[in-house]
């Protein structure tokens, strides 16, 4: 919340907000403008989710899964990812429970967590490697130590796959660990999947649902925003065994008890239409993928350019940079502030760029692991990536 | 402990673990809803479907064109994440639009929040004011997701019943006779009591609560200090020159009250799920932690589309063409053609003063109903689902908006939804008198 207000002063490139600037496909704008002029689609639909969308997403995922899902009890239309993650936790986790959260993490899992009264237990991606051309790759878990957060208290670990900030994209061997863990524990896991299709040359998105024994324990959630370059639709999905996801219908019951009707229409058309390609190169699920690769790599070039230390993303949007190397004279901003914070705040200042700080992403402990990056998001125009490059390039200048 | 000491009592916590349920207790007793299944049967089994609360006319053209530009417009950004307490030109037309009503000056960005829906407002203010132990008074017949959602919040619900009197001699039956008894409104606050939730025009009755009636409710609250959460989804529907008269705006209750609209309800556009909430800061800044934690923004485009709605109604509220006068209008003329259906074949309204539903008392038609002995399920119930299925109108029984203990106490009368097309209240009438004659027929 606190950083979002930099993104309504027009002077400011702002590569801090993750949402993108380039236009939604065409087809889906029509769809959704196609729906509107529909009558009954101005009304109530089902709580659950438009039955018409439930149908294309159990579709989309049998596909992906390898496995049949029932589009009425697999699956619940969601507010969002963002509704997805309330409604499991709201669902699943009890007062005095905990739930592994791996840092850094998108920031609203902690409060989500702290909510239903239950304990975040941490554990952080660890950079193995300090060197030049440092990739997602690089940030590991170590197995002990994870295997040190589990207990008897422990109802449910949260995965970001692929991983807001850094960009991981876990391999078969690392969700292998985690669903290991999950079973000899009988832990749930709750697996935010949104960047599932933003994923690059030379890795592949595993769902940690379909390794053996995790189907039964795993909510895996979805986004339209993060699918189709629409954010503000805000329509996300949970999907997962009947006797899980039937917890988060009640929820859905109790909360908003339904999404909004045209905006489920238009998704479920451009599902469809997607479906069908799927074994096509031109499905949007893969051309923009294609797409963001060129902007992820022209960011990070242009990033290392002035000196500063990219870590290149397997998947997602963002990218994380260690600026520690330019040693920036932060000492007339304010004390008790993270690096990072007073970092991006003189960015903003003195050079009109804008990112997030890591430390928002992370745990009171692990701050000072992380207080030497900060967030770049990439899934901007090709203007707003000039507009960066020339502050870069003129900040590099003032540095020679 | 030894190896196989830890290995027994790891597994002894594991199947400890196992045992308990994997759910989370506060879903206790809150799995229950009524309209699943009476959605599927409407769905199923009706011809004319008067059940369900959503128009079957489509809302107004001038609020689909807005739409339709903020989709297909210059402007892509409209696709995009927008200010998670409610889009900037919304929030301000609300504020300028709600200012004038109450009388008072309000801030854009801390007297207004944007919802999805006025339900995901509710349960904001729930989660916001009601603890573990908190009371909360609930107007019976109410409207059913307030229970449930105090229950959730770890709150007790305290019912009080809206009591039938005996109308006038020779009037109707109407929503205004259906009264709180003052004194026992009184001994339901407690030390413990949190909040009241006032539902005006209230749903099912139609009930408009009148100045006298929200004096009374507010005094209570002042004298208690308790907080008024007050659902004012239909406060565009009120007939008969009746008005809607805002809690809020009462001395003494702005800084208690926390006031709940619809754009649904509001224009006819229900699957937008575009709702509202204007209330002081020191209220609305807890819905902002309870909102940024659990949706966090609502759907843009929608937002935009309303906002130009309003933009719309503030130009022409005086003139003959403002939706919101010609809505109450239009819909006053169904509720009068409903009864004048209902009345004729022997079932008896009770005229509602607003809101687009209408309850009738059945109990002449009874006896069409089978017995069913050894059932607890209250005979309205039982009635709506017969009729759905063997005459094809599907209406709510008013059961399903009492807590458990009250369901019986008024058990033959059912809720229409009047918001149709004039065909459907046609078809509705036809299948009315149809029935009456089969029960005159030898």
């Amino acid at each position: 919340v606190e950083f979002t207000k930099v993104a309504a002063d027009p002077s400011i490139v702002n590569l801090g907000q993750g949402l993108p600037d380039i236009s939604p496909p065409s087809y889906v704008k029509e769809e959704l403008a196609k729906a509107a002029a529909v009558d009954r689609l101005n009304q109530y639909t089902r709580g659950f989710g438009h039955p018409l969308l439930v149908k294309a997403l159990s579709q989309v995922y049998e596909r992906v899964n390898g496995r049949k899902i029932d589009p009425l009890t697999d699956i619940l239309v969601t507010v969002g990812g963002y509704g997805s993650l309330f409604s499991a936790i709201q669902a699943l986790v009890e007062e005095g429970d905990e739930v592994i959260i791996i840092e850094p993490f998108f920031d609203c899992y902690e409060p989500m967590v702290k909510m239903v009264g239950a304990k975040p237990v941490f554990i952080p991606l660890r950079n193995k490697n300090d060197g030049n051309f440092a990739s997602s790759a690089d940030w590991v878990l170590d197995p002990t130590e994870l295997a040190n957060k589990f207990n008897s208290k422990t109802k449910a670990i949260i995965l970001n796959n692929p991983h807001n900030p850094i960009g991981k994209v876990f391999t078969q061997e690392e969700l292998q660990l985690i669903a290991d863990l999950c079973i000899k524990n009988d832990t749930l896991c709750i697996s935010d999947e949104v960047y599932e299709w933003l994923v690059y040359k030379g890795n592949k998105h595993i769902k940690i649902a379909t390794l053996p024994g995790m189907w039964e324990r795993t909510i895996t959630i979805g986004s339209a925003g993060k699918t189709y370059s629409v954010t503000g639709w805000k329509i996300g999905w949970s999907i997962g065994p009947q006797h899980l996801i039937k917890h988060l219908q009640v929820v859905q019951q109790n909360t908003l008890y339904t999404c909004p009707t045209p905006l489920q229409e238009a998704l479920a058309q451009a599902l469809w239409l997607d479906y069908k390609r799927m074994d096509d190169p031109d499905c949007y699920f893969y051309s923009l993928s294609r797409e963001l690769e060129g902007k992820r790599d022209r960011m990070a070039q242009l990033l290392r350019e002035v000196g500063l230390k990219p870590v290149v993303p397997e998947g997602g949007y963002f990218m994380i940079v260690d600026v520690s190397a330019l040693n920036v004279d932060l000492s007339d901003v304010e004390e008790n502030q993270p690096y990072d914070y007073n970092f991006v705040r003189w960015m903003i200042k003195s050079k009109k760029l804008s990112a997030i700080p890591l430390s928002a992403f992370c745990g009171p402990e692990t701050k000072v692991q992380f207080e030497k990056y900060i967030r770049f998001c990439f899934i901007k125009k090709d203007s707003t990536l000039d507009a960066a490059e020339v502050i870069l390039k003129k900040w590099n200048k003032q540095k020679a | 402990l030894t190896a196989f000491e830890e290995s027994f009592k790891f597994s002894l916590h594991l199947q400890a673990k196992m045992s308990r349920p994997v759910q989370a207790r506060r879903l206790e007793g809150v799995d229950q809803n009524i309209w699943l299944e009476f959605v599927k049967l409407a769905a199923t089994h009706a011809t004319v479907n008067l059940g369900q609360g959503f128009p079957d006319f489509p809302p107004p053209a001038f609020l689909r064109e807005a739409f339709v530009r903020a989709v297909d417009g210059e402007n892509h950004m409209l696709h995009q994440y927008t200010r998670a307490f409610g889009h900037p030109p919304l929030v301000k037309i609300l504020a300028e639009f709600f200012g004038k009503l109450l009388g008072r000056e309000l801030d854009p960005l801390n007297n207004v929040m944007v919802t999805v829906g006025a339900y995901q407002a509710l349960f904001c203010c729930f989660q916001a004011f009601v603890d573990e132990g908190d009371e909360v008074i609930i107007i019976e017949p109410f409207f059913d997701c307030y229970e449930p959602m105090v229950k959730m919040a770890g709150g007790t619900p305290v019912f009080v019943p809206l009591r039938l009197k005996a109308p006038g001699a020779g009037k109707p039956m109407s929503s205004a006779d259906w009264q709180l008894d003052p004194a026992e409104l009184a001994s339901k606050f407690s030390k413990r009591t949190k909040a009241l939730v006032l539902n005006s025009p209230n749903n099912p009755l139609g009930k408009v609560f009148g100045r006298g009636e929200l004096q009374l409710i507010a005094e209570l609250c002042i004298k208690h200090d308790v907080l008024c959460i007050s659902d004012e989804v239909y406060e565009w529907l009120v007939y008969d020159g009746k008005e809607h008269i805002r809690i809020a705006s009462l001395p003494g209750m702005w800084e208690r009250t926390v006031s709940i609209s619809s754009a649904g309800k509001t224009f006819s556009a229900t699957g937008w799920k575009v709702g509202w909430t204007v209330g002081p800061s020191r209220l609305l800044r807890h819905l902002h932690t309870v909102h940024q934690n659990s949706v966090y923004h609502c759907a843009t485009a929608a937002q935009e589309a309303v906002a130009m709605g309003f933009r719309r109604e503030l130009e022409h509220r005086e003139q003959a063409d403002s939706y919101l006068t010609h809505l109450a209008r239009e819909l006053q003329g169904k509720r009068d053609r409903l009864v004048r259906s209902l009345e004729a074949v022997g079932m008896t309204p009770i005229v509602p003063e607003g809101t687009y539903f209408l309850v009738a008392d059945v109990a002449t038609f009874a006896s069409d109903v089978p017995e069913a002995p050894g059932s607890d399920e209250p005979f309205d119930s039982r009635f709506a689902k017969w009729m759905v299925k063997n005459k094809g109108l599907a209406a709510i029984p008013l059961s399903a908006f009492y807590s458990g203990p009250h369901k019986n106490d008024y058990s033959h009368f059912i809720r229409f939804c009047f918001a149709k097309e004039d065909a459907t209240l046609e078809a509705a009438n036809d299948i009315l008198q149809k029935w009456k004659r089969e029960r005159a027929a030898p």
